[in-house]
């Protein structure tokens, strides 16, 4: 009786490898282990992925360098003061908007473009005469003529939504170009914290969230919402290519960038999860 | 022999998966991680919830540690100058702030046009320092002398100097009863569009006025005319009359004188006729 030896190492009878259908070849052994799959797919996720070039065409073809934050639109909406709580609330979610604000302009820096920091920029934002609207909407090739800003980004906060154990921001992130008027960026995205509770149902602050919250002095539900917009930030900007005088601006132009539409789940260890949707809804 | 092969081929689909594993979560990790660049986030976080010159003051000393870390380390970040030169001239320490923004301007050239825009909105006076190019001096006086009177209109304290920059910012500077003390007022939007809409109103009036001025001169040029023609109707109708009047008389002269001469030729002939009479009552006699 011959023995055939499959490519796991296993002995087998050859009636035994004609029914079982023998695993000759590295591909069918990858199918058969569920880790190796999960690999294959995790490499074909990555090769199928669209490059930065692709995805930011007309920040390649327009190479800014100084982008300047727009003062943020918040929609989203405040409750009526009838309780302490609802105070709380909306001071809260004022504090939010702030760190959003903020710490917008961080990534963009790490990616070597020049970004007036928050209180030049309010300075700035005090000049202006136009509203929010007619600035995402009109002609704004003056911040170009008279402050050299090549691109503004504008961010909508659009919603906040809150469940017991979840909260969960809608943020839209425009960046438009001064000399053509194009929007360069244009992504809507919503992210979702995942809290943890006590017994009684008091929100737990861990690892930076407490950090966080000791450091700025302010209380725990704060401290989380800053935290998932900033983290929100850094993951959204992040993927902008490097600015037009930075070393890596063509070096990463054949980097896999996020897909056009997804959504973000924060965990509460602080680890995201990106889940990629069809369409933003 | 076939075993080792098998072996080989693990370690290295484990070696590939881990390399994809890692390479996949750092850049979770990297853009996740919280970053730290030369901006205190709590203190300006801190100053845009409570405004206070306590708040800007610890904001300040946290930019200056920031900012002199970073100059040591040569870490410096873009607007670290002009953030901390913007603190310093809303705390009234507008010569340091000057220079810092200058640094900025120097350190990244790109900032030059927000640098000159803060200067305007901040420190109109040192403004100089920035731009090469002097400003229209005549420009600049008539646009305060027009902001010192919109604002007088506006304003219930009576303004001390006024000046606007190119942005259309006003600035000017109060007196108060209180203390002698001149403070830089930043008007608001509102009152920058009353502003802009009185002035709006009163280029109107004027174009208005200048309107009706220039429309009451072309009727009194029309009334003006009508009465030169009237007049010299009056004057033609006058003339006429009076060539009539002379007319008249000349003949009524003409006829009393006809008269006269009729008359004259009647008393001729008349007398001629008793001469006659008399000659041939003469010649009788002496017939007789």
């Amino acid at each position: 009786m011959t023995r055939n030896r499959d490519i796991m190492g296993v002995q087998r009878s050859a009636k035994e490898c004609k029914t079982n259908v023998p695993a000759k070849g590295i591909v069918p052994a990858l199918l058969r282990t569920p880790w190796y799959s999960l690999v294959l797919l995790l490499i074909l996720a990555s090769c199928s992925s669209q490059k930065k070039l692709d995805a930011y065409s007309d920040i390649y073809s327009e190479r800014p360098n100084v982008i300047y934050v727009a003062p943020l639109n918040d929609l989203s909406l405040r409750r009526a003061l009838r309780t302490t709580e609802d105070s709380l609330y909306n001071i809260s979610l004022n504090v939010a908007a702030k760190h959003l604000y903020l710490t917008a302009a961080d990534p963009l820096i790490h990616h070597g473009y020049y970004l007036p920091g928050p209180l030049a920029s309010a300075q700035i934002a005090a000049t202006e005469w136009r509203t929010g609207k007619q600035l995402r909407n009109d002609d704004i090739s003056d911040y170009y003529t008279s402050l050299g800003i090549d691109a503004v980004l504008f961010i909508t906060l659009q919603s906040w939504q809150c469940t017991y154990n979840t909260w969960t921001v809608e943020v839209e992130y425009v960046l438009r170009s001064t000399h053509s008027g194009n929007e360069l960026f244009h992504v809507s995205v919503k992210a979702m914290k995942l809290l943890t509770t006590d017994f009684k149902g008091n929100l737990l602050p861990l690892g930076e969230d407490a950090d966080f919250a000791r450091r700025y002095g302010c209380d725990v539900e704060t401290a989380q919402r800053c935290r998932l917009v900033e983290t929100l930030n850094q993951y959204v900007l992040k993927d902008l290519p490097s600015g037009a005088h930075a070393r890596q601006h063509n070096t990463e132009r054949y980097i896999p960038s996020h897909p056009e539409y997804f959504n973000l789940k924060i965990h509460p260890d602080g680890s995201v999860q990106m889940l990629q949707t069809e369409l933003y809804e | 022999m076939k075993k080792n092969d098998s072996h080989k081929t693990r370690s290295l689909l484990t070696l590939c998966a881990s390399i994809v594993f890692i390479f996949h979560f750092s850049f979770f990790i990297f853009s996740c991680s919280g970053e730290y660049i030369g901006v205190p986030r709590a203190e300006v976080l801190r100053y845009q919830t409570t405004p206070t010159y306590g708040v800007l003051h610890e904001l300040a000393t946290a930019y200056a540690v920031s900012l002199n870390n970073a100059v040591k380390a040569d870490t410096l970040h873009p607007g670290m100058y002009a953030e901390y030169g913007v603190t310093l001239a809303l705390m009234g320490h507008t010569g340091t702030a000057c220079r810092m923004l200058n640094a900025e301007m120097k350190a990244f050239p790109e900032s030059r046009g927000m640098v000159t825009r803060i200067k305007q909105r901040l420190m109109p006076d040192m403004l100089i320092d920035t731009l090469a190019t002097p400003r229209d001096t005549a420009n600049l006086v008539q646009l305060a002398a027009w902001a010192y009177d919109s604002v007088t209109a506006l304003k219930p304290l009576p303004p001390v100097a006024a000046v606007i920059d190119s942005t259309d910012t006003v600035w000017i500077s109060l007196q108060t009863p209180v203390d002698s003390v001149n403070y830089p007022i930043r008007l608001t939007a509102t009152e920058k569009r009353e502003i802009l809409e009185r002035q709006q109103a009163e280029e109107a009036a004027r174009q208005q006025h200048v309107a009706d001025s220039l429309a009451a001169e072309k009727q009194a040029a029309i009334e003006a005319r009508k009465q030169a023609q009237l007049e010299r109707e009056r004057e033609k109708k006058a003339k006429e009359e009076a060539r009539k009047a002379e007319q008249q008389a000349r003949e009524q002269q003409r006829e009393e004188e006809r008269k006269q001469k009729a008359a004259q030729r009647e008393e001729e002939r008349k007398r001629k006729a008793a001469e006659r009479e008399e000659a041939k009552k003469n010649k009788k006699k002496q017939n007789d």
